[in-house]
C-alpha cells in the first residue's frame, strides 16, 4: 500500500484547554493502527483534526503525499481517507441504498448531472451493502434501523467511497458483543485487501486482538506506541490510565 | 435467492408503486390541462391578472425551492433576487433602451452575478447565521434602492413601457399567463433534473447532514454555491418577468421581506421535499392571499393570517402537505406494508439479541 | 468639531440602546439555540404598551415598565414552553427562526389592527428640553433612555454574574450537557433565559419609545441591525454583542455626518459581511455561529 498519512506536531486548544500538543504520529500503512487513550486524552480532537472537521493551530497533516493541514473535510475525504463518527452518523431520512449512493465519488460534470441512481453505482453499492450484511434493508429509510444496522450502515457508506485508509472512532461503541465480532471480522478482511485502519477504541480486548499497531495518547499527546504487547507492558501507559 | 413468499411481496409492492405511480400521473396530467385551458375560459381581465399572480407566486416558491428545498438552508430574503430581477429588467429597459426580453434575460444573469459574492458570503455560515444573511440583504437593497433616485427612480418608483404595446389588457395578461407558466415549466424540469442527478442527491445529503456528507467526500461548499445560484437566477427570473407584465416598481414591494416570507410559507406548506409541492402552497396561499385582498382590501389582517398560517405550518407540519397526504396513501395503500414489515421484524430480532446479550 | 462632539456623544447613547437590545438576542441564543426574530416586534410593542399607557393615565411612560417587564417575562416564559419546545431538535435553529418570524408577522399585524397605521409619539413634560454636554446639546429624552438601558443591562449582568439563576444560566449556555450532568434544570433555566431576554425588550421598546415616532412595522428597521450586530459579536456572547453594538452605534452616528440617515445605516450590513468574509465565528464571541 502506497497512500501515507503522517502527522507532525499537531496542536490544537479550545480557549485554554490544551486538546492536542504536539502531536507527531505516522500511521502504518497496510496495518490496523489503534489510538487509545484515558478519556479527555485529546482522541477525538486529533481525529477531526486529522479528516479535516477541525482546523489545527500548528503542525501539517499528509495523506499520501499531500499537506491537507488546511483542507476541506471533502477533499481529505476525496484522497483517500474515510471516516465514521463516535455516534454514528447517517442520512436518516433517506433510505439505505441512498445513503451509498451519496458517497460515489463525482469525476466529471456529465457524471454530477447524471442519475444518481445509475445501475453501476447501485451495483457497487448492493456488494458493500451485502459485504456489512444489511442488503435486505436496501429501501428502509435509514431513520428506521436500529443501532447496530446503522452502525454498520455507515461503515457501508464509507467503503462506498473506496477509501485507501479508513479512520473508525469507536467501531465498538454501542453496539452488542455479536456485532462487535461481525465488525471486528469485517475490519480484518478489509485490512487484508489492503486497506489501511486507524481506529479509536475504548474496548481493549478489542484493540489488543484487533491492531498491529497501538499509539497512546495522554493529555493530548502520544505517550507510547508499538505492538499491542509491547505497549501493554509500557509503565508510561499504565500510570496514564491508573494515574499511579 | 429469493423465496417465493419475498417474490410475492416484492410483486405486490410492484404493483402499488404502478398503481401510485399512476395516480401521480394523471393527478399531473389534469393540474397541467387545468392551468393550460384557464385563461381560455375567461375575458374577465381580474381573473387573468389573479392567474398571473398566483402562477409568479409559483414560480418565486419554486425558484427558493432549488436553493432551501435541497439544502434546507431556508432564506427568509429571497425578495432580494426577485427585486434585483425586476429592478435589472426595468433599468437596462427604461435607462438602456434594451428590448424587453433581451433585459430580462441580462437581468437574470446579473442577478447570478450578483449572487455569487452573496453565496459565498453567506454559506460560510449556517442556519441561523444563513438567515440573518439573507435577511440583512433585502433591508440593505430596500435601503439602496430607495437612495439612488436617479438610477431606480428611487421612492416614487419605476415605469416600465409594456413590451406588447398593441395587445388590449386581457390579451396582455393571457401572454404573460403562458410566459410565466412556460418559466414554472422549465424550472420544474431543471428541479426534476437535479433531484435524480449526483449533485441533488449530495445537495440533500447537506440538508440531512453536512458534516457527515462533506466527511464522504461530498464537494459542498461548491455544491451549495451553485444551488444558490441557479436559486437566485430562477427568482430573478420571476422578478423581471414580474417587472414586464406589472409595468410599475416600487423599492417597498420588491424588495419587501413578506414576499421573502410567502415564498417560504408556499414552499414549506407544500412540501420542499416535493417537486410540485411549492406549486401547490403557491395555489393554496396565493389564492387565499389574494382572496383576502379581495374581500378585505389591503388591511393589517393579511400580516396576521400570514404569521398564523406560518407558525401553524412550522409546529405542526413542517414536511408540508404533500408528504402528509402521501403518509395517508401509505397506511392505506397496498405496496405499504413490504418494506417496514422487513424492517420492523428486523428491529425486533435486533432489539432481542441486544436484551439478550446484557448481564 | 461640536457637530464630531455631538454625535459622538449621540452615538454612545445609540450604542446603549443597542446593547441592551442585543444583549436580549445573545440570551434566546445562548440558551436555546433561538434566534429569535420577533425581539424587535416584541421591542414596538413595548414602545406602543408604554405610549398607550402614558396616553390614558396621563402619567410618565416610564411607570409602565412597571407593568410591561414582568408581562414580557411571563410571555417569554410561555414563549419558550409552549411553543419553543414543540420544535424538532435537529431542526430548531431554523425553524425556530421561522416560527418567531411568524409571531413577529402577528404582532405587527395585530399592532396595526388595535392602534392602526398612524404613527405615535409618546409626550413628556421634558420633552425638548436639552442639556449641554462637552459642548453639545442633548436631549434629556435619549439620556434618560440611555440611563435605562445601562440601568437594565447592570441588572442583566447582576443576574448573569451574583446570582445562582445566572450562574446555571451560563452555564447552560457554555455547555448544555455539562449543566445537565452538575444537576442543573436546563429547561427551566432555558424558559427563564426566554423571559429575561423578552424583559430586556419591554425596557428597549420603552427606552426607544422616548425618543421615535413609532408605527408597527418599525420593528423591520430594528431586526436588521440588532441581527447584524449579535453576528458580528459573537452568537451566545453577551460582552460580545455588547461591544458589536457600541462600536456600529458610535459608527453609524458618526457616519452620518458624512453620508447621511441612509447610507450610514448600511454600516451595519457592511460589518456583517466583512465579518462573515474575515471571521465568521464573530469578533468577540465564542466559536458558536458557524455550527448554527
Amino acid at each position: 500500500m502506497t497512500v501515507t498519512l503522517e502527522v507532525a506536531n499537531l496542536s490544537k486548544s479550545f480557549g485554554g484547554v490544551h486538546a492536542v500538543v504536539d502531536a507527531s504520529v505516522s500511521f502504518q500503512p497496510g496495518k490496523v493502527n489503534a489510538i487509545i487513550g484515558p478519556n479527555g486524552s485529546g482522541k477525538t480532537t486529533f481525529f477531526n483534526c486529522v479528516t479535516g472537521m477541525i482546523r489545527a493551530d500548528a503542525g501539517t497533516v499528509t495523506l499520501a503525499g499531500h499537506d491537507v493541514t488546511r483542507a476541506s473535510p471533502d477533499r481529505i475525504a476525496r484522497l483517500g481517507l474515510g471516516r465514521s463518527f463516535q455516534v454514528c452518523r447517517i442520512f436518516p431520512r433517506m433510505t439505505v441504498l441512498e445513503n451509498l449512493l451519496v458517497a460515489v465519488k463525482n469525476p466529471s460534470l456529465t457524471g454530477a448531472l447524471g442519475s444518481a441512481k445509475n445501475p453501476t453505482a447501485i451495483a457497487a453499492a448492493r456488494v458493500w451493502l451485502r459485504r456489512v450484511g444489511i442488503d435486505h434493508l436496501e429501501h428502509a429509510e435509514a431513520r428506521n434501523l436500529s443501532y447496530g444496522q446503522q452502525k454498520l450502515l455507515e461503515l457501508a457508506g464509507v467503503l462506498m467511497g473506496d477509501p485507501e485508509i479508513i479512520m473508525l472512532d469507536e467501531p465498538a461503541g454501542g453496539v452488542n458483543p455479536a456485532l462487535i465480532g461481525r465488525i471486528s471480522a469485517l475490519i480484518r478482511e478489509l485490512n487484508a485487501e489492503g486497506r489501511t485502519f486507524v481506529v479509536v477504541e475504548h474496548n481493549m480486548e478489542l484493540v489488543m486482538s484487533l491492531s498491529d499497531h497501538v499509539v497512546v495518547f495522554d493529555r493530548g499527546r502520544p505517550i507510547a506506541e508499538g505492538d499491542p504487547a509491547h505497549v501493554q507492558a509500557d509503565p508510561r501507559v499504565l500510570e496514564a490510565y491508573l494515574g499511579v | 435467492m429469493r423465496n417465493a413468499s419475498e417474490t410475492l411481496e416484492l410483486e405486490r409492492a410492484l404493483t402499488g408503486a404502478r398503481w401510485l405511480t399512476a395516480a401521480r400521473v394523471i393527478a399531473l396530467l389534469a393540474l397541467a390541462a387545468v392551468l393550460v385551458v384557464f385563461p381560455q375560459t375567461t375575458k374577465v381581465g381580474y381573473l387573468l391578472s389573479t392567474g398571473v399572480v398566483i402562477l409568479n407566486y409559483a414560480v418565486t416558491a419554486t425558484g427558493w425551492n432549488f436553493m432551501g428545498g435541497f439544502t434546507g438552508y431556508i432564506s427568509l430574503g429571497h425578495a432580494a433576487y426577485f427585486g434585483l430581477g425586476a429592478y435589472g429588467t426595468g433599468i437596462l429597459v427604461v435607462k438602456a433602451g434594451i428590448s424587453p426580453f433581451l433585459a430580462l434575460a441580462l437581468a437574470a444573469l446579473i442577478v447570478a452575478v450578483i449572487a455569487v459574492p452573496i453565496g459565498i458570503a453567506a454559506l460560510r455560515v449556517r442556519g441561523a447565521s444563513f438567515v440573518i444573511v439573507t435577511i440583512a440583504f433585502v433591508l440593505i437593497l430596500l435601503l439602496m434602492f430607495q437612495s439612488m433616485g436617479s438610477i431606480t427612480g428611487g421612492s416614487g418608483g419605476l415605469s416600465l413601457p409594456r413590451p406588447f404595446p398593441d395587445l388590449i389588457r386581457t390579451d396582455h395578461h393571457r401572454t404573460f399567463y403562458y410566459i410565466y407558466l412556460g418559466l414554472l415549466a422549465v424550472m420544474l424540469l431543471a428541479w426534476w433534473a437535479i433531484d435524480r442527478s449526483r449533485f441533488g442527491m449530495g445537495l440533500k445529503a447537506v440538508r440531512e447532514d453536512e458534516d457527515k456528507a462533506r466527511s464522504l467526500g461530498v464537494p459542498t461548499t461548491g455544491a451549495k454555491l451553485v444551488a444558490f445560484i441557479l436559486s437566485a437566477f430562477f427568482t430573478g427570473l420571476g422578478g423581471g418577468l414580474y417587472a414586464l407584465w406589472f409595468g410599475d416598481l416600487d423599492p417597498v414591494f420588491q424588495f419587501s421581506i413578506m414576499m421573502g416570507a410567502y415564498m417560504v410559507l408556499m414552499a414549506l406548506l407544500g412540501g420542499v421535499r416535493s417537486l410540485f409541492g411549492p406549486l401547490l402552497g403557491a395555489l393554496v396561499v396565493g389564492m387565499a392571499i389574494e382572496f383576502f385582498k379581495a374581500q378585505y382590501g389591503d388591511t393589517q389582517f393579511h400580516l396576521v393570517a400570514t404569521g398564523l398560517l406560518l407558525a401553524v405550518v412550522v409546529l405542526f407540519m413542517p414536511e408540508g402537505v404533500i408528504p402528509a397526504v402521501k403518509g395517508l396513501f401509505a397506511r392505506f395503500g397496498p405496496q405499504a406494508s413490504s418494506i417496514r414489515e422487513i424492517s420492523a421484524a428486523d428491529l425486533a430480532a435486533e432489539r432481542d439479541a441486544e436484551e439478550a446479550s446484557k448481564p | 468639531m461640536s457637530l464630531f462632539v455631538q454625535s459622538l456623544i449621540l452615538g454612545i447613547l445609540l450604542g446603549g440602546l443597542y446593547a441592551l437590545l442585543a444583549s436580549g438576542l445573545t440570551l434566546y441564543f445562548g440558551v436555546m439555540r433561538v434566534v429569535q426574530i420577533a425581539h424587535s416586534a416584541f421591542l414596538i410593542l413595548a414602545a406602543y404598551l408604554a405610549w398607550f399607557f402614558a396616553t390614558r393615565t396621563g402619567l410618565d411612560a416610564l411607570l409602565s415598565l412597571v407593568i410591561t417587564v414582568p408581562l414580557f417575562f411571563v410571555v417569554g416564559v410561555g414563549l419558550q414552553r409552549l411553543l419553543i419546545t414543540r420544535l424538532k431538535p435537529a431542526t430548531l435553529t431554523m425553524m425556530s427562526v421561522l416560527l418567531t418570524f411568524a409571531i413577529a408577522l402577528i404582532i405587527e399585524g395585530m399592532l396595526g389592527f388595535v392602534f392602526t397605521g398612524v404613527q405615535r409619539r409618546i409626550h413628556f413634560s421634558y420633552g425638548s428640553a436639552s442639556v449641554p454636554l462637552f459642548g453639545a446639546e442633548v436631549p434629556v429624552v435619549k439620556l434618560v433612555a440611555f440611563a435605562l438601558a445601562v440601568l437594565a443591562l447592570g441588572a442583566l449582568w447582576l443576574i448573569l454574574k451574583k446570582t445562582g439563576f445566572g450562574q446555571a444560566l451560563r452555564a447552560t449556555i457554555q455547555n448544555k450537557e455539562a449543566a445537565q450532568l452538575v444537576g442543573i434544570n436546563t429547561d427551566r433555566v432555558a424558559s427563564y433565559g426566554f423571559g429575561l431576554g423578552l424583559a430586556t425588550a419591554a425596557v428597549g421598546g420603552t427606552a426607544l419609545a422616548m425618543d421615535a415616532t413609532i408605527y408597527p412595522s418599525l420593528h423591520w428597521h430594528w431586526i436588521g441591525p440588532l441581527m447584524a450586530i449579535i453576528v458580528v459579536g459573537g452568537l451566545g456572547s453577551v460582552p460580545g454583542a455588547a461591544i458589536a453594538a457600541m462600536v456600529l452605534g458610535i459608527s453609524q452616528s458618526l457616519l452620518q455626518i458624512p453620508l447621511g440617515t441612509t447610507w450610514a445605516q448600511t454600516v451595519f450590513y457592511v460589518a456583517l459581511f466583512v465579518t462573515l468574509m474575515v471571521r465568521p465565528q464573530g469578533f468577540f464571541g465564542g466559536r458558536l455561529a458557524q455550527r448554527f
